[in-house]
């Protein structure tokens, strides 16, 4: 079963390649999004059942001057992040419009920015881990600057720029944490590394600033405040499935890389510096909060909320307890669910109406009432609404740091207060009210049966599935979490 | 007998032949001349790979010797060539057409001289071999005679060059004052252990010196980017790829492994190079950002990669000479394709302005993946060869200890992209293919930039063969066992 891995990886190459070579590209890249849900499906099944799927070739004794080795690997951690990539891409192959300019160009940089993603969370290997990340740098930047709106230019290079930064700098802190490790048993196999480490724990002087080069360089990756101001814009300008993609996916990398390797490996500098991140994040849900407060344009607040929900997350990663990283990881999924609805509806009512602008919104409900209903998912996922995945996430977090952080729960949960003035306002304006003179004049109409809702329900009845049944998600990460963080 | 078939004897009666059949040759074979050097220069890259290892002749004396070093980078300096004769062979000379093959043979002959300079185990042999290379690119540099900006770059590589040469004679001659030898391993075992004496130290200097400007690092970079604009495609190919190697091959030879690696020179040198390296990387970063001209772009580029190569040099350990020799391979990988494509372009457009290659990405797709891959290359970004060769300088600095230049190189890596992107920003998304003259360019062009970029990509994924060479290149058993005296 274990070629199944690299097949994962593969059908979107094979897609890239044949969509290149004049294959339909919308077609295309649909069929093989739905295809890679299969070998998603039987490794599921191998995970749940043995817990851990490998492929390539295993850490050997033999000294290598540059030890890097291609191996795959699918544990319980992973496997949520595989399934929101898969989840994910498919919505946004869905939501992409045929007969935009140059479509095949940007039906492969989109397949290529899922592919860097989904290589990301199954690589074991730090070496491709990092690479396949960046596998998706170039392409979001031409996303954003051949298809994207506002200010293109700039927010394309802002982004290109700061997450070039951010990864370099977590380029030097992975170098570090590999150095640390004696040359007999250096290795960048991570389940090699985070054995070595948990079994033979650093000094905590050599901990704290490794963990603060992973804390920025992992932080900017997930646009932790300040290192947040390429996102906002970045996403407000990408088209919508770029920009579902980059939030919904490529923003877990950051946290996945924390809780697989930052954590668990340096758990002593993580705590020295914990003060520092309670302030960031706090920074992250208040600031970045009131900022979305004042958004006019429904892709800037967007924008804003995602970049704001991540202080959320790091509640959990800090909290120090199975409970909040449990919830972190399920905010994770939630959020990257939630995200991509978000994007692709403001997409919608951009195409639409030719307009995100709230204020010349209004009465969406009467006139789209499909449209309108997708809308209420994202704002309400956003906000928390029990039953969506977001809310199982944020009362984990929030039960599993109180005895650690007492403080930073009460911001965070100030920060929901935020959220939902910025959401529901939102909704107010965009969805009710008479209907204003732009939407009378752009002749809106709804979603048009079953070919254009799909994406849609697909990704609603995920979020409803991880919230009402959280145990979806908890119970795979559950072993993963207790091998790296009970003693 | 065999060993008379060595590369650079090869490549200078090539050279000759060139020339001789443009003199005495029936002027319908005349023409042939420029597919003649390129299919010679490939013979000789195949012969210089199949008969590696095999030692020089014995009448050579003790100035040359065959270790890991010039068995792999004689191969190298003729890929060069190859590469250079790719260019000439499409370059056209105007008013000068007329002597057509002394511009095809002179890369030749500068090629044999970088071929000796690999082997060499002797300063005088270096100082004989690198006069062969500068005054052969003298002659390439100004051979637009008409043309101001050759004459001009010709100049400036003259006045340079001799300045340079003028250092390290002078760098050579106060070693042989302080030492009474030239030879390498006589240097190192008369000098080891003692404390390094002022007159060293000085012959240190001078021929550091001398080697900066070959290899375009701060202090000794001025003459890099208007030389590359000014001189002719071929010749700016030469000095971008093989000159600045064959400098870095230098240093390795002298500084790493060879005359001067000794623990006294290290103490004093080392912080000069991580400061020479940390000064290159940054100005040929940040010069290279306003450029809009490629060749200028890829000038100050080649100093930002100079500066990389002399931060990992500067640790002066065996593993910053790996990772030196790694991002050579590397360099040229991706270096002398772009080359080849802009040689092409300013065939048609007459400059190599980056607004030519506006719309590419529609115009021809194959292309501007390649060059694409390559310039992204050079930019060290993941999956692709330039990155394991930025991270191995990394990881070299960070194991050595020299946290500020590993934090300038890191730095400067991300602001590098911001110039790296600007080629694959204009041929990707400035204006729309219609308002943009439909000029093709020739097929082989696709195929060698979409090679190259591939290659670029598939050994940044799996770059166990370059390891592979740079550890036969730094066979312990062959660096610097001396020849057995005969």
């Amino acid at each position: 079963m274990t070629w199944l891995l690299p097949a994962l990886l593969m059908i979107p190459l094979i897609g890239t390649g044949l969509i290149a070579l004049g294959a339909p590209p919308r077609k295309t890249a649909l069929i093989v999004s739905l295809l890679n849900l299969v070998p998603g499906f039987l490794l599921s099944g191998v995970v749940l059942r043995t817990g851990e799927v490998l492929f390539g070739p295993q850490s050997t004794q033999a000294r290598e001057v540059f030890p890097i080795q291609f191996t795959l690997g699918l544990d319980g951690l992973s496997l949520p992040m595989v399934w929101l990539t898969l989840a994910v891409t498919l919505a946004a192959m869905g939501v992409a419009q045929e007969g935009i300019k140059r479509e095949k160009e940007y039906f492969i940089c989109l397949l290529l920015v899922g592919l860097g993603g989904l290589g990301a969370f199954l690589s074991v290997d730090l070496f491709y881990f990092f690479s396949f990340h960046e596998v998706a740098l170039i392409p979001s930047f031409l996303l954003i600057g051949i298809w994207g709106q506002g200010d293109r230019t700039g927010a394309a290079w802002r982004m290109t720029l700061y997450l070039m930064f951010g990864s370099l700098v977590l380029l030097v802190g992975l170098i570090g944490l590999v150095m640390a490790v004696p040359e007999m048993v250096r290795t960048l196999d991570w389940r090699v590394l985070t054995g070595y480490l948990k079994a033979n724990p650093l000094a905590p002087g050599a901990q704290t600033p490794l963990a603060a080069l992973l804390l920025v360089g992992f932080g900017t990756l997930i646009s932790l405040f300040p290192f947040h101001s390429w996102a906002p814009g970045g996403y407000a300008s990408a088209p919508a499935p770029a920009a579902m993609l980059h939030a919904g996916v490529l923003k877990k990398f950051g946290l996945y890389g924390l809780i697989r390797l930052a954590l668990p490996l340096t758990p002593l500098g993580w705590k020295e510096i914990g003060w520092l991140i309670g302030l960031m994040l706090a920074a992250n849900l208040l600031y970045l909060g009131l900022a979305a407060l004042q958004q006019r344009d429904f892709r800037w607040l967007l924008g804003f909320s995602s970049v704001m929900h991540m202080g959320t997350v790091f509640l959990g990663l800090i909290g120090g307890t199975l409970l909040g990283l449990s919830g972190a990881v399920v905010l994770m999924v939630g959020h990257g669910l939630s995200a991509a609805l978000g994007f692709a509806v403001a997409g919608e009512i951009g195409q639409r109406a030719g307009t995100t602008w709230m204020q010349d919104l209004g009465g969406l409900g009467k006139k789209a009432p499909k449209l309108w209903f997708y809308l209420t998912v994202a704002a309400m996922a956003s906000i928390g609404l029990p039953g969506l995945a977001n809310f199982a996430g944020e009362i984990l977090i929030f039960f599993g740091s109180w005895s650690a952080h007492p403080l930073w729960v009460a911001v965070a949960a100030w920060g929901v207060v935020l959220s939902s003035i910025a959401m529901l306002r939102a909704v107010r304006s965009m969805a009710f009210g008479p209907t204003s003179k732009t939407v009378d004049a752009s002749g809106l109409t709804d979603f048009k049966g079953f070919s254009e809702t799909w994406p849609y329900a697909f990704l609603t009845f995920l979020l409803l599935v991880v919230g009402i049944v959280p145990g979806v998600v908890l119970g795979p990460i559950r072993p993963v979490l207790e091998r790296f963080f009970l003693p | 007998m065999t060993a008379w078939f060595c590369p650079e004897v090869l490549l200078v009666l090539s050279g000759v032949g060139l020339i001789l059949l443009d003199a005495l040759a029936p002027h319908g074979l005349r023409k042939g001349v420029s597919f003649l050097a390129l299919v010679l220069s490939i013979s000789v890259f195949g012969w210089a790979i199949w008969s590696s290892g095999q030692p020089l002749p014995d009448s050579w004396g003790n100035l040359f010797l065959t270790d890991g070093i010039a068995v792999v980078f004689k191969p190298f300096f003729v890929l060069c060539l190859v590469g250079v004769s790719l260019v000439s062979m499409r370059y056209k000379l105007g008013t000068e057409e007329s002597v057509r093959a002394e511009f095809m043979a002179l890369p030749f002959f500068a090629t044999a001289g970088l071929c000796l300079l690999a082997g060499a185990r002797d300063f005088l042999a270096i100082f004989v071999a690198l006069e062969l290379v500068s005054i052969s690119l003298y002659l390439l540099a100004a051979f637009h005679r008409t043309k101001p900006a050759s004459l001009e770059a010709g100049m400036k590589l003259l006045v340079m060059g001799g300045l340079s040469t003028g250092f390290l004679v002078m760098g050579i001659a106060w070693l042989y004052a302080s030492s009474g030898t030239t030879e390498f391993s006589k240097i190192l075992l008369q000098q080891a252990g003692k404390p390094a004496s002022p007159a060293l130290l000085l012959a240190a200097g001078l021929i550091l010196t001398g080697l900066g400007f070959k290899i375009a690092a701060v202090p000794f970079h001025a003459w890099a980017p208007d030389v590359y604009e000014g001189a002719p495609m071929p010749t700016t190919t030469f000095l971008a790829v093989a000159s600045k190697a064959a400098g870095f091959v230098l240093l390795i030879r002298i500084f790493g492994l060879g005359a001067l690696a000794l623990e006294s020179v290290a103490e004093v040198f080392r912080p000069i190079l991580l400061t020479m390296g940390i000064a290159t990387v940054t100005l040929g970063t940040l010069a290279a950002l306003p450029q809009r001209n490629l060749k200028r772009l890829l000038a100050y580029s080649g100093i930002a990669h100079a500066g990389y190569m002399l931060l990992a040099l500067g640790t002066l350990g065996e593993a910053g000479m790996g990772t030196v020799i790694g991002y050579l391979w590397a360099y040229l990988l991706a270096t002398l394709p772009v080359l080849v494509f802009l040689n092409e372009v300013e065939r048609i457009y007459q400059s190599s302005d980056v607004r030519h290659l506006e719309g590419l990405g529609r115009r021809d797709p194959g292309v501007a993946l390649g060059v694409t891959l390559c310039f992204l290359s050079m930019a060290g970004l993941p999956p692709l060869l330039g990155f394991s060769a930025k991270l191995s300088v990394l990881t070299t600095l960070w194991s050595a200890g020299e946290i500020p230049g590993l934090i300038v190189g890191s730095i400067m890596a991300v602001i590098g992209l911001g110039f790296y992107l600007v080629p694959i920003r204009a041929m990707y998304w400035e204006r729309e293919a219609d308002v943009i003259p439909a000029v093709r360019f020739p097929s082989f062009l696709v195929w060698v930039v979409l090679l190259a970029g591939f290659l670029n990509l598939i050994l940044g994924l799996q770059p166990k063969p370059i390891i592979r060479l740079v550890e036969r290149t730094l066979a312990p058993s062959l660096v610097l066992s001396p020849k057995p005296n005969p």
